[in-house]
């Protein structure tokens, strides 16, 4: 009886010791991962699709830490840009021994089949291969197993592209495993939804549909994690997620209230983190002909009129960063210069001399959701309008769904629009061409503002390829378009997290983008 | 018999088309463009318009009325425009959550509910009637998220003695997914920590979801009771000596049971159409969730699947409680 009850002791003990060790192991990650719709790194646009594919694929080029401005070797180890007659012509070492989960070696076919298959799936980010970068099939060759020449055209900017490469459409997939799972001519589209053939340091076990997903530490990576398991657990209340992190559910709470972190602050088991975004909140002004804001003194007055540091201290409570150039922090070329100050009597002035003497009265359109920062945005335009009105200028806020907004602003119909813009990749050029470029239909061409020379030097800064010429041109950009465009850039929204005090490790760069194979956990 | 069961059917059918027509039309009365909401921002022109080519959404509506009704009756709800994947892969994938949520919750209705109801019919204007229709009312009147967000915090943030979210602890390894019924699943796995784990996860959400609905039968079945109750045959039942425990239960209940039969199948309908609520605060991944996310999203597809599987649940359940009624009553019948 003894013995049973010895035994049952080690047995139990052991058990609890062997739990106590995977739960070390085990990383669980709370958010709302809802937008998840697809796990395929060449088809994955989504926010959550982009952090869970970057553990699981390896990209050439890469950043590393919280820095996005200085590229560091991938699958490559090095990597040369070479101007052709008609094309720059971009060489990639790879790394010899890089192994998929598959056991099988990473070559330069697997580089030539992973550019060809994005191409061909036309997913949701092919615009980048094939709008930015100007991909055409066949412009990846392989010339030996470990060397890969992609040419793009010298109208598509080589920093762009480069950059372009670290996002997970440029994840290199095992050409072998995916063609063996191909259905039909889909590339293996179908099959990498829900399972994965990359060399990254985890790979896919398992996806619950809103529920969870399982990552597990690929034996044959190069990049050894220092956790065996990783759980992304879609937690979408954000009550619920710090009650789930103080509970000890989750290790890591994403998209925290400003409230929660506060309180999480002052708790010694938890640590808080206000992570960069590269999201820009601004607002937006129409200039096409017969608007006030045609006049350059109406926008002007605009940018005189807001009190930036109250909006972020008061209603964004810490959570982003006072900011005015169409550069976000973290990106080359950002400028910290805020020389607009809120100055009411100053915003009068200019009013009167535009010819509005007793003020202006325009719509502002909102989304009824929340902004960057947990902060539903009608809360931010009910500030903006507070503090507008102090110069005479009569904002009408109207709240609409944000697909109706967006609808609106697309189609040019709006007056003055509060909304966020991501760049599409993280690169200055993913803002600068969009907001200063009138014939790239995006921003500026939404605003209806055609400024020839905005459009020009955008292009040149594109196109630089000498990291400090580009920094000087980007200089002259942010400021040409700060005085003279149609915008007026609010803050930089931060992501509050919460995570238990045992996590180490743990960096989330601006792109959102998280090394899992980093993270480790104490007892 | 067989001819009132095939007429019945017929009937759902019509129900159900009743139900995609009227979710078409109102869904295609919106204004907001699916192919934005799907898209996002930073979409290009000609990404937005390959969209609405591929998903049919640049014909005329009347055409994409007869192309959706043309798949339906092959038995095919359409692609969601939000996740690409058929939808009723889609509704495979979450209803079984919902369904398994939906009984325990029906459990819970019952449990709870027709006892409580009895109890208070029996000692009317009494302490124990008394303190039943005071819980009655605060279960009908404390909004779920209140009520969820209450016991998250005390039962298992500050006691520690049930889990805050989800299905299963995310450091239980999921068994392999089989009914999509995490419980059964595990079963079928002989994972028998797994099943535990699962029922432990599921005592929340259940409660919290069955609450509202047990505070609505107690409070009928104790009115129910009491108007069979004061009945001329109680009286007689009781004067000719037999036992209270059997004038009760095999009397009175009995003759009780078909409004609140009525009223439990409206109530599971209701349960099985997915809370949405319930299944947001507890991370539940059921069609709740799914079809609000839908929702917002404008992706009407997966709308129109979801409404289509409602509706017919809804009908089947009536179907059902009509056959119980000639069970339960014999002087029903059906032909």
């Amino acid at each position: 009886m003894r013995l049973i009850k010895a035994v049952g002791l080690i047995a139990a003990l052991s058990l609890g010791v062997a739990l106590a060790q995977d739960r070390t192991q085990t990383l669980i990650y709370g958010g709302d991962w809802s937008d998840l719709i697809t796990l395929d790194p060449q088809v994955s646009y989504e926010f959550s699709g982009g952090l869970i594919t970057d553990n699981l694929y390896e990209t050439l080029v890469k950043y590393e830490g919280a820095d996005l401005s200085t590229l560091k070797p991938g699958l490559a180890e090095s990597w040369k840009v070479d101007r052709g007659r008609d094309t720059w012509d971009i060489t990639f070492r790879l790394r010899r021994g890089s192994k998929f989960s598959s056991g099988n070696e990473v070559t330069a076919k697997d580089v030539v089949y992973t550019f060809e298959r994005a191409l061909a799936l036309k997913g949701p980010g092919s615009f980048l291969f094939t709008d930015i970068a100007k991909l055409k099939p066949g412009a990846a060759r392989a010339v030996d197993n470990y060397t890969v020449v992609v040419s793009i055209p010298k109208t598509a900017s080589p920093g762009s592209f480069l950059s372009i490469l670290t996002f997970n459409i440029g994840g290199i997939v095992d050409s072998e495993t995916v063609q063996k799972n191909a259905r039909g001519n889909d590339f293996g589209k179908e099959w990498l939804t829900n399972n994965s053939a990359g060399s990254g340091p985890f790979r896919l076990v398992r996806w619950d549909r809103g529920s969870q997903v399982l990552l597990e530490a690929n034996p044959n990576a190069r990049l050894k994690p220092k956790l065996q398991r990783v759980i992304l657990r879609e937690i979408k209340e954000p009550a619920v997620l710090r009650t789930a992190l103080e509970s000890g559910e989750i290790d890591i709470a994403e998209g925290l209230t400003p409230e929660a972190l506060r309180a999480l602050a002052n708790n010694p088991r938890f640590k808080t983190l206000k992570a960069d975004s590269l999201r820009l909140n601004y607002l937006a002004m129409n200039v096409k002909e017969g608007s006030p804001f045609a006049n350059l003194l109406v926008r002007e007055a605009v940018r005189y009129s807001i009190n930036q540091d109250e909006l972020v201290s008061g209603l964004v409570q810490g959570n982003g960063t006072k900011t005015q150039t169409l550069i976000p922090k973290g990106l080359l070329g950002y400028d910290p210069r805020t020389p607009y100050t809120f100055d009411p009597a100053r915003a009068r002035r200019l009013l009167a001399q535009a010819g509005y003497p007793n003020g202006l009265e325009f719509e502002l359109l909102v989304s009824t959701g929340i902004c960057g920062g947990g902060i539903p945005c009608a809360d931010i335009a009910a500030k903006i309008q507070a503090d507008l009105a102090k110069s005479g200028l009569k904002a009408n806020v109207k709240a609409i769904a944000n697909a109706e907004v967006l609808r609106t602003y697309r189609a040019q119909n709006h007056q003055m629009v509060l909304v966020g813009w991501s760049p599409d990749f993280p690169d200055p050029d993913g803002n600068a061409t969009p907001w200063a470029d009138f014939n790239a239909r995006s921003l500026a061409w939404r605003n209806v503002w055609n400024d020839p020379t905005a459009s020009r030097m955008a292009n040149q800064a594109a196109l630089e390829t000498e990291p400090a010429k580009r920094v000087a041109l980007y200089r002259l950009l942010t400021d040409y378009v700060l005085k003279n465009g149609p915008y007026a850039v609010l803050y930089q929204p931060a992501v509050p997290i919460g995570l238990s005090a045992k996590v180490e490790g743990y960096v989330r760069n601006a792109q959102g983008q998280v090394r899992f194979e980093n993270i480790s956990k104490q007892p | 018999m067989f001819s009132y069961l095939v007429r019945r059917l017929f009937f759902v059918i019509f129900v159900a088309w009743g139900v995609t027509f009227a979710t078409f039309f109102i869904a295609n009365v919106v204004p907001i463009d699916p192919a934005i909401a799907a898209l996002g921002d930073n979409a290009r022109e000609e990404q937005i318009q390959e969209f609405r080519e591929r998903y049919g959404l640049d014909k005329p509506i009347w055409q994409q009325y007869l192309i959706y009704m043309g798949r339906l009756l092959a038995g095919d709800l359409g692609q969601s425009l939000r996740t690409g994947r058929a939808v009723v892969e889609d509704l495979k994938e979450f209803f079984p959550a919902t369904l398994e949520l939906s009984v325990a919750a029906f459990l819970v209705t019952l449990v709870l509910g027709v006892p409580a109801g009895i109890l208070a019919a029996l000692r009317q204007n009494q302490a124990a009637d008394v303190t039943v229709r005071i819980l009655a009312l605060i279960g009908g009147a404390t909004p779920v998220f209140f009520l969820a967000v209450l016991l998250q915090y005390v039962l298992a943030r500050e006691l520690d003695l049930l889990p805050v979210q989800g299905r299963l602890d995310g450091f239980t390894f999921p068994p392999p997914r089989v009914t999509g019924l995490v419980g059964i699943d595990a079963l079928l796995a002989r994972d028998v920590a797994a099943f535990l784990d699962s029922l432990r996860h599921m005592v929340l959400p259940a409660f919290v979801l069955g609450l509202f609905s047990a505070a609505i039968l107690a409070r009928m079945t104790r009115a129910t009771m009491l108007e069979v109750l004061s009945q001329d045959y109680i009286r007689t039942a009781r004067a000719k000596g037999v036992p209270g425990r059997a004038v009760v239960f095999r009397h009175a209940l009995k003759n009780a049971s078909l409004p609140i039969l009525t009223l439990l199948g409206g109530l599971l309908g209701g349960l099985l159409s997915g809370a949405v609520l319930t299944e947001t605060i507890f991370s539940w991944p059921g069609i709740g969730r799914y079809v609000t996310q839908s929702a917002t999203s404008l992706d009407f597809p997966a709308v129109m699947g979801v409404t289509l599987l409602v509706g017919l649940v809804y009908a089947l359940i009536n179907l059902g409680v009509d056959l119980l009624y000639a069970f339960l009553d014999p002087r029903i019948r059906y032909a």
